[in-house]
């Protein structure tokens, strides 16, 4: 019998490097989802919240972690744990709600209870039914391999033989969820948008780094002035409308001069310089923050330039206006979208509802910005599923092995124009996850080299 | 006062208030078909300058912690629009480049169990139910159903919206975007 042939075998033609190319099977393909949910998300830390959000003993939220879901919960001690939503004797979900409070978890299948560090402290009919002989110490929830926090952000891996949080998300995953934690006293606004895309988890990934697609993909929020208008002198043709007029696409100052940072396990950062940016918008109001001698002193010279887009591997994007928006892969074409918001506790009444319009007017479903961008994934999906259609590359040529890769404060960066390099970075490293390698070939794989 | 004028008082409350209701259903269904019809200007037209248009979110809760269900003002939601606000919405769905609406969704708007809670003098405060059907391209097909609650205002030029707060019965939205109104 011929041996089965599996599409791993075909990893380093999936993602090419020297093309420029990807294969668009790995958008469709249930076989790369089930070893993605495995090698990756079984073994990444994942963010699961924001400690404010769980602040009083008893307090809990359902966080998810690839396709399963996790209650983290804050302990009578203070510290936080998480454990699996399944009880641990016929698997309903010990909690159904998304967050509240409890003093226990009770099943409400047969009323096996668990505490909130998730020890199973009462079973019905112990004495009656089991003789005694079920050891309640065996049979807790299952908990996370290793749970910690950075400034906040609560992550989880379940993999314990995974490097410290701090190790992994390295200069450049610290950098990204530093652009939150600097603004001020943060905490979470109550409330996580969660809404359905039908995508894969990974178009979502590699529009974090697209500085290509505003111009077009969000026209119209240009057009009345949600985001600020280009200046008339970067117009560069190209597109032609389908009446047949020529199309200027107005480009921005900020797309002549990105930053671009890469960092081991995958983690990028991708956007426009921070000075390019004041220079847009003509004032640095917004950016108050930044300036503090601490904050600059902690971002550092090549830090304090970067003014949007840092992405934690695999799921994790942080945005420019105080927000972390997490995709949630559920299957291969379908995945979640939760946005994490957060505002400065010190901040006058004004400010926080200024920074809250914001945040609802550009992001989430009905935000002027995302609402355009779910049917461009969710088309782009569903062409990697026609027999035909799927044999045509994805294309990353864009300022491809053309740049340096500079070293400074522990960051890798490049300095271009608009480019792919971001989506390139994450691509390669995805194929390096899905080959299980140690921790330590993993990091060795995933150091970027002197070109990309 | 006798019976008869007493059973004639009575009469007239009941047909004041069947007059209300089909004043303000009439209201709705008029407002429904602008929506449907894509004639934003005119629905926008329809708030007053001081409108608080807002959706929350839902998150399940228990049922001892129901209060905690749906998210406030000041706290995260899906809209929370000023007139000005709304406008802009208006105004970004005829650039001729929002995309999300081009090629047009098809909408229809169902407005029912039409309920007239409060009236305090020119003001009315109005509970419905809604059902807004969505398909777009080829297959995609969205369903929103729930409850409005409008404070609508009298003014020269009829009943006007000076409120409304949409609570879907929704948690996790099943729709990658809202870019239709409500």
């Amino acid at each position: 019998m011929e041996p089965t042939t599996s599409i791993v075998d075909e990893l380093d033609d999936l993602v090419s490097y020297e093309r420029g190319e990807i294969d668009r099977r790995i958008f469709s393909d249930q076989e790369i989802f089930d070893l993605e949910m495995k090698h990756i998300f079984g073994r990444a830390w994942l963010f699961l919240c924001h400690e404010t959000q769980i602040p009083r003993r008893g307090d809990f939220f359902e966080a998810p972690m690839g396709t399963d879901n996790v209650l983290v919960v804050r302990q009578r001690d203070g510290s936080i744990k998480a454990f699996l939503n399944t009880c641990s004797h016929r698997g309903n979900a010990v909690c159904r709600a998304e967050e509240g409070n409890v003093r226990n978890f009770m099943c409400t299948y047969h009323g096996w209870t668990f505490g909130l560090d998730g020890e199973l402290v009462g079973v019905p009919g112990k004495q009656m039914f089991y003789k005694d002989k079920l050891d309640l110490s065996e049979h807790p929830l299952r908990k996370v391999a290793q749970l910690d926090s950075y400034r906040g952000f609560v992550f989880a891996t379940f993999d314990e033989t995974a490097p410290p949080l701090g190790e992994y998300l390295g200069a450049t995953g610290r950098l990204g969820l530093d652009l939150i934690a600097e603004r001020g006293d943060m905490e979470a606004v109550p409330g996580v948008q969660k809404f359905v895309v039908k995508t894969n988890w990974k178009f979502t990934v590699d529009n974090v780094f697209d500085y290509y697609h505003p111009q077009i993909t969000h026209m119209s929020a240009f057009a009345v002035g949600t985001l600020k208008a280009p200046t008339p002198d970067v117009m560069d043709g190209g597109a032609l409308t389908e009446e047949g007029a020529r199309l200027e696409v107005p480009f921005l100052p900020t797309d002549l001069h990105n930053l671009v940072m890469v960092g081991e396990y995958g983690h990028a950062i991708s956007g426009p310089e921070q000075s390019a940016l004041e220079e847009n918008i003509g004032h640095v109001t917004p950016f108050e923050w930044r300036y503090k001698p601490e904050t600059q002193a902690r971002l550092g010279d090549v830090g304090s330039r970067v003014a949007g887009h840092p992405h934690i591997f695999p799921t994790a994007w942080v945005t420019a206006i105080g927000q972390l928006s997490l995709r949630v892969p559920r299957s291969p074409d379908e995945t979640e979208i939760w946005w994490f918001s957060f505002r400065d506790r010190n901040a006058t009444e004004e400010q926080k509802a200024a920074a809250l319009s914001t945040q609802i007017h550009f992001f989430g479903p009905a935000g002027m910005l995302e609402q355009e961008d779910g049917e461009n994934w969710s088309q782009s999906t569903l062409q990697t599923q026609g027999h035909k259609s799927r044999e045509v590359p994805q294309l990353l040529k864009m300022g491809l092995n053309t740049v340096d890769i500079h070293r400074k404060d522990g960051l890798a960066f490049i300095e271009a124009p608009i480019n792919e390099h971001g989506q390139m970075w994450t691509y390669l490293a995805w194929r390096e996850w899905l080959r299980n390698p140690s921790w330590d070939e993993l990091r060795e794989r995933t150091v970027p080299g002197d070109r990309l | 006062m006798s019976t008869t004028e007493a059973r004639l008082d009575s009469q007239d409350a009941v047909l004041g208030n069947v007059l209300l209701q089909h004043e303000v259903e009439q209201f709705y269904f008029h407002e429904s078909g602008l929506l449907d019809e894509h004639r934003y200007a005119e629905w926008i037209a329809l708030f007053t300058d001081d409108t608080h248009y807002f959706m929350p979110l839902r998150r399940t809760v228990p049922r001892r912690q129901l209060h905690r269900e749906f998210t406030k003002p000041g706290e995260m939601a899906f809209f929370d629009e000023t007139k000005e606000l709304l406008a802009t919405r208006v105004e970004k769905l005829n650039t001729g480049t929002a995309w999300a609406e081009d090629p047009p969704s098809r909408t229809r708007h169902l407005i029912t169990n039409i309920r007239i809670a409060e009236q305090n003098g020119g003001e009315l405060v109005v509970q419905s139910n809604f059902m807004l059907y969505r398909t777009r391209l080829k297959s995609d097909v969205d369903v929103w159903v729930g409850r409005r609650d409008d404070t609508l205002r009298r003014t020269s030029d009829g009943l006007a919206i000076a409120r409304r707060f949409i609570y879907l019965d929704q948690t996790v939205l099943q729709s990658a975007n809202l870019s239709n109104f409500f």
